[in-house]
């Protein structure tokens, strides 16, 4: 070690009077490593930047076939589209849909990984541990569709296991619609994105927990702590910094499914004619009026109030975060 | 030291209990997929199979590698997932490896060209009228070029690249070996953990993905496998109302239904297999996820 900083010392220095040589012979000298960079560019340029122009979209009477560059000559009309969506019947709906969705995935789900994490922590048997944790991780890697698919053969009416289960329980007497009634929608987005990725969330708490110091949990076992009140106060403010973090994030990103996957595809996926006042949401609604009906200008005017929508959530959480735990993302 | 109170044994038990159940409700659904597509197929409509299939049969595995349809959308699915994990890697790493590189002029204008388009996007309709514009809706290519960069690995890749010890690029150049030789030659054969995890996590979105087969394609033969199992979702695939199938298939008692479970195993097996792979990396690739944010 020492040998390698002698030998890198000297040819440090001599870089240095590098920095004072004309820009374009240092240009000049690092072409392949631009070159690179700009290769890369190009894809993000064309592929990010440029349709972050088409926001533009949402205020003009935009027509597919005028192509990019109708994008900036098409006429503009304020915010027409703007006003058509918030006077829409199913308008209130919809919004209410998606936070609704958002925010009880939010309530129910992001306690989850930190109760697994610390569950998984506690136990002994490493092997076990190691087996527990292993399939919790597995749904994470699984399509929504399989996920969707299984939801449907298990909740059928018909001859599906849940059905079959709760009438086994005597805890009904007639199948419960699932799927096809709006009741349950809610119920059945929150559930199936605990199951696919709680167990995924928990390696970020189990790694913030293993850094804590052992010798914190000898002294409290000394004081005469029980597990659960080491629990309390060692394990859980230990991970409090990771929480905080995580649950701006969580919040950051609630309006797309947060960190539990897709509202889009759930919403996509499950929703059907039967329970679609409750599984509208704003993403598959500019879906249908985009993609589907070739809406472009009034379905980017719904995109865009989602960022909005968004971004004050993403704002609004790191302010109180701060103010709360002087913690925050930003 | 560690005696066990009565307290530690109650905890014990419960904990135990509570993730042994998590376990066996993760696990369930799919050994349940595996019993159901080995088993008759109107004989899996009556329901009421719970651990062991009741009439066992390899039909719905034959009528499945049978019909070119699932095969060649099977197809698809590999060839998009070898395909799309191999451009990303090369030109993620082909871009890292350029911002990686020491003293570089620009760096830090570089770095937030990235950064704000990783926080930022268009929206779905802009990104489609783009890729319409590029010719690019209803080719293969729109499965794996728009990702080619991602900017999540790129942070990553960069960071890697940083930890390669300087002495080894110094010799090579003083040897005479160009910024692209020594790319190509020492950097990428001493990135295999990192091509690896990259390869993992992009081959299995890739593997998963509908999407984008849902939005910007709609001829028949790019079809991937997962958008032909949303097909039949969304048609409702629940076993009453496949009367009429079952009526025509009451020869080989293959379903819509068993046909669908077929299809879900097949799209979880590929995944099962690299998962003992997935695992060494997906730890460390969250966490620099998350850091990141």
């Amino acid at each position: 070690m020492d040998q390698l900083t002698k030998i890198s010392a000297p040819q440090r220095t001599q870089q240095l009077p590098a920095a004072k040589r004309s820009v374009w012979r240092q240009i000049a000298k690092q072409k392949y490593a631009h070159l690179f960079v700009l290769t890369g560019m190009l894809f993000i340029l064309v592929f990010n930047y440029l349709p972050m122009f088409g926001i533009l979209m949402a205020f003009k009477d935009y027509s597919i076939s005028s192509g990019i560059k109708g994008i900036f000559t098409s006429d503009w009309v304020g915010l027409k589209y703007f006003k058509e969506f918030v006077g829409a019947y199913n308008f209130k709906l919809i919004v209410t849909n998606t936070l609704a969705i958002s925010l009880l995935k939010l309530f129910f789900t992001f306690p989850l990984p930190i109760l697994l994490a610390i569950m998984f922590n506690e136990v002994r048997s490493k092997f076990f541990k190691r087996f527990a944790q292993t399939v919790s991780y597995f749904p994470h890697f699984i399509s929504w569709i399989v996920v969707s698919g299984l939801l449907v053969i298990f909740l059928s009416t018909n001859s599906g296991i849940v059905n079959d289960l709760l009438k086994g329980l005597g805890l009904i007497e007639n199948s419960l619609p699932f799927l096809s009634s709006p009741n349950y929608f809610w119920g059945l987005a929150v559930t199936t994105a605990m199951w696919k990725e709680a167990g995924w969330w928990t390696i970020i708490f189990l790694a913030a927990i293993s850094g804590l110091s052992p010798a914190l949990y000898d002294a409290a076992e000394m004081d005469g702590a029980g597990r659960l009140r080491r629990i309390w106060h060692i394990t859980l403010p230990g991970i409090r910094g990771t929480i905080v973090v995580v649950l701006i994030m969580a919040i950051g990103s609630l309006l797309g499914g947060g960190l539990v996957g897709s509202n889009f595809e759930q919403s996509y996926l499950l929703g059907n004619a039967m329970n679609n006042e409750r599984s509208e949401i704003l993403q598959t609604y500019a879906f249908k009026m985009g993609l589907a009906q070739g809406r472009y200008a009034y379905a980017t005017a719904i995109d865009l109030l989602q960022s909005i929508i968004a971004i004050i959530l993403v704002f609004g959480s790191n302010y109180i975060s701060k103010k709360i735990t002087k913690n925050g993302l930003f | 030291m560690h005696r066990r109170t009565v307290e530690d044994r109650i905890f014990d038990t419960v904990n135990i209990s509570l993730l042994v159940i998590i376990t066996l409700i993760t696990m369930y659904p799919f050994y349940y997929l595996i019993i159901i597509s080995f088993n008759n197929g109107l004989d899996s409509s009556l329901g009421g199979i719970y651990f062991w299939p009741r009439e066992f049969t390899l039909n719905n595995y034959e009528k499945f590698l049978s019909d070119p349809k699932w095969i060649k959308s099977f197809g698809v699915s590999v060839l998009r997932t070898v395909v799309g994990a191999s451009i990303t890697i090369f030109f993620t790493c082909l871009t890292a490896y350029g911002l990686a590189y020491r003293n570089l002029m620009f760096q830090k204008a570089y770095f937030s060209f990235f950064i704000v388009a990783m926080y930022t996007s268009g929206g779905l309709i802009p990104y489609y009228v783009v890729l319409r514009s590029l010719g690019l809706l209803n080719t293969f290519w729109v499965y794996v070029v728009p990702g080619a960069v991602t900017i999540f690995f790129l942070i990553i890749a960069v960071s890697f690249f940083r930890e390669i010890p300087a002495e080894m690029e110094e010799s090579a150049r003083i040897d005479g070996a160009s910024d692209l030789t020594i790319f190509f030659k020492m950097i990428l054969p001493v990135s295999k953990p990192l091509m690896a995890a990259m390869g993992l996590f992009i081959g299995v979105g890739q593997w998963n993905s509908w999407v984008d087969s849902a939005y910007f394609v709609n001829k028949d033969s790019l079809r991937t496998l997962t958008y032909r199992m949303m097909e039949i979702i969304n048609q409702g695939m629940i076993p009453t109302d496949m009367a009429s199938a079952e009526r025509a298939a009451a020869v080989t008692g293959v379903t819509t239904f068993s046909i669908q479970v077929t299809a879900m195993v097949i799209a979880v097996i590929p995944i099962l297999l690299v998962y003992p792979f997935l695992q060494k990396y997906f730890v460390q690739g969250i966490m620099i996820g998350s850091v990141k944010g």
